[in-house]
């Protein structure tokens, strides 16, 4: 968290790694003189054409290539095969046909799909302004911290949380919002009496709260993440165009909307979009804390995937897979128009 | 002190008032303001931590009464969690194992592919880089579940704990090389090019330059799949069936409180248990972390 500046380090701790093959004086002379010419020539062992780069360079790319393409690439080019056939997973032995669109036409008209698929919209818009404004707020304070070491203790309190895995956040929110054991009744009905035992909110059972509640756990959990992200934000502006703001007598409020705000637009687009896909997507925190329950507004087009896929009747792979495919692709059209919003408008 | 005050307050000027008290700055109440808003949120985010740890501390009958402080201190839980409750050890050894190979694969590819992507001019790899990217805006893990099922069933590792590993590498993947790729950039080209004249081959460069200028972005990775496979359910649930062979997360996630082996205190000390390695490493490696964060990781 020390004030030395990026990009000093590396070039610093330059003769210690490299001593290491160190050739004469002389000869690493003759040779910058070579690379002077063009680098293609300096480096002409490690390219003698394009096969023999191919074989030195992607011993390299491989490991991350394997298991990209068998356990990511793989797979969801083969659910959108199976999202066009008649796949049931526990008819064995079965032939499988293809179907054409008839999986995709059947879950259009599914108001179980549709209804999952309102449900998740109407989390994300519960849950994405929060997760944005909230550590905003926090990041634009610490930021003006003056003192390095307490803007550095905000810093890793926060993000505490982000050191948590996912479900066992959702474990301990579970807890948290029990009425039988959860401290946040036992404040709301023993401490502050604010309701009683009788009409105490009951948090995840009550389909009017349950994506609140949820949605405040996830503000709890990301707060820390996402204020380090802004930080890094907002340390990229130039001090100078608030101080020449301030010269021109620009409340805070207007730097705020004329230098932060437009400042901040790229790391607001990659949250916007990385959390919007995180909330369209969210299955997890459904089946910990809604299980299968179809009045709930937990169970949406996720839960039903994989209720479809692994639960109902004789595994219908195929429809869940159309409705996967389905949920992807409007998640799909809603980024684009995302990106197109944020595109850089100077 | 007070003399010198004395001394200097009859005298007008800007200097003179600085030295009064009175006439002081006034309070500072945007600081003020600033750092309670933040103590809240620090607030907000330790209490549910510092809840969970009191519950698993609190004898039964306190458990029970739901006030947060506990009358009567009882420790016994983290060692009865750990003997009496039926293949708990065992999810644990799982879990363990399963983070463990995990981190140590995911950080060796996104190693070795951050580097190639940088500073090796690997045939394909705008096509690579682009497609890892996009698959980070594609709702990955949902879409794939049903053929990642039919994959692990065909190689014969449903139902098994090592099986986990190889989906659980590709979690965090596509983000492990992002930050690698990152952290790769910001090592200046004239140091590659400098060791690559004195007739450093890729890999000599790879574990003799770059390793000590890479190590902040690998405390990064390292957190950051540890914090996914640790903690990961959906797959977990999926995947396995067996008590014996699942994860911890998938165990306590089932888990619902009442009496016996899973009176509430004893389930809060399994909690305490799996949480306090995580937030123990990270307060270790915090340093190297932030500035590996700083150093790239938060870039582009």
């Amino acid at each position: 968290m020390g004030p030395e500046p990026r990009g000093a380090g590396p070039s610093e701790n330059r003769p210690a790694h490299v001593e290491r093959c160190t050739l004469s004086v002389n000869e690493r002379v003759i040779r910058m003189a070579v690379l002077a010419r063009g680098r293609a020539e300096a480096t002409a062992h490690w390219r003698k054409g394009a096969i023999h780069r191919f074989v030195t360079t992607w011993p390299f790319l491989l490991p991350a290539i394997v298991f990209f393409v068998g356990w990511q690439l793989y797979p969801i080019l083969r659910v959108l095969w199976l999202s066009f056939t008649d796949y049931h997973y526990l008819r064995v032995g079965e032939t499988v046909h293809w179907v054409g669109l008839a999986n995709y036409r059947e879950a259009l008209a599914d108001p179980l799909v549709r209804q999952g698929l309102l449900r998740a919209l109407a989390f994300t818009a519960i849950f994405l302004p929060g997760m944005i404004i909230i550590p905003l707020i926090a990041a634009i304070l610490i930021d003006r911290v003056r003192n390095q070491r307490l803007a550095t203790i905000y810093r890793v309190i926060l993000l505490i949380p982000a050191m948590i895995p996912g479900p066992l956040i959702f474990v301990l929110w579970k807890w948290m919002y029990s009425y039988t054991i959860g401290p946040i009744n036992y404040l709301l009905v023993d401490v502050l009496h604010v309701f009683t035992i009788y009409n105490a909110p009951q948090w995840l059972g009550d389909p009017q709260l349950t994506f609140l509640a949820i949605a405040v756990m996830e503000w709890w959990w990301g707060l820390g993440y996402h204020t380090i992200f802004f930080l890094a934000g907002l340390a990229a502006i130039p001090r100078e165009l608030f101080e020449a703001a301030r010269v021109d007598g620009a409340s805070e409020w207007r730097m705020f909307w004329s230098i932060t705000l437009p400042r901040l637009r790229p790391v607001l687009l990659v949250l916007v979009v990385l959390r919007f896909g995180t909330a369209m997507a969210v299955i997890d925190e459904y089946l910990i804390f809604g299980g299968f329950n179809r009045a709930l507004p937990t169970y949406t087009w996720t839960v039903y995937m994989w209720d479809l896929a692994f639960q109902l009747g004789d595994w219908r792979q195929s429809y869940a897979a159309a409705v996967g495919w389905i949920g992807a692709l409007l998640m799909l059209v809603v980024v684009g128009f995302l990106f197109w919003l944020f595109r850089p408008r100077d | 002190m007070a003399e010198r005050l004395a001394s200097k307050a009859p005298l007008p000027g800007p200097d003179a008032v600085a030295w009064r008290p009175q006439h002081r700055r006034p309070l500072p109440w945007g600081a003020i303001l600033r750092h309670a808003v933040l103590l809240l949120f620090c607030a907000i985010v330790l209490f549910p931590l510092g809840w969970v740890v009191l519950l698993s501390v609190k004898s039964l009958p306190d458990a029970y009464t739901n006030r947060i402080w506990p009358s009567e201190f009882d420790f016994s839980h983290y060692g009865y969690a750990m003997t009496h409750i039926s293949t708990l050890p065992r999810n644990v050894l799982n879990s363990i194992f399963v983070t463990s190979a995990t981190v140590v694969l995911a950080t060796i590819c996104a190693v070795l592919a951050g580097y190639s992507l940088v500073h090796l001019e690997t045939p394909g790899r705008v096509v690579v880089f682009a497609l890892l990217v996009a698959s980070m805006f594609f709702p990955t893990r949902i879409t794939s579940l049903i053929a990642v099922y039919e994959i692990q069933k065909q190689l014969g590792m449903l139902n098994t704990t090592y099986g986990l590993i190889f989906p659980y590498v590709t979690l965090s993947l596509a983000l492990s090389v992002f930050i690698m790729r990152g952290i790769f950039e910001v090592i200046p080209r004239e140091l590659v090019d400098a060791a690559r004249i004195d007739g450093c081959g890729p890999w000599r460069m790879l574990l003799q330059v770059m390793l000590p200028l890479i190590r902040n972005g690998i405390v990064v990775v390292i957190v950051v799949n540890f914090v996914t496979a640790w903690g990961e359910y959906l797959l977990a649930t999926t995947l396995t069936n067996d008590q014996e062979v699942r994860t911890l997360p998938v165990v306590l996630a089932a888990a619902s409180g009442g009496m016996g082996q899973w009176a509430w205190p004893r389930i809060a000390a399994v909690y305490v248990m799996a949480v306090a390695p995580a937030l123990i490493a990270f307060a270790i490696t915090q340093r190297w972390y932030m500035r590996g964060l700083q150093e790239g990781a938060l870039k582009g």
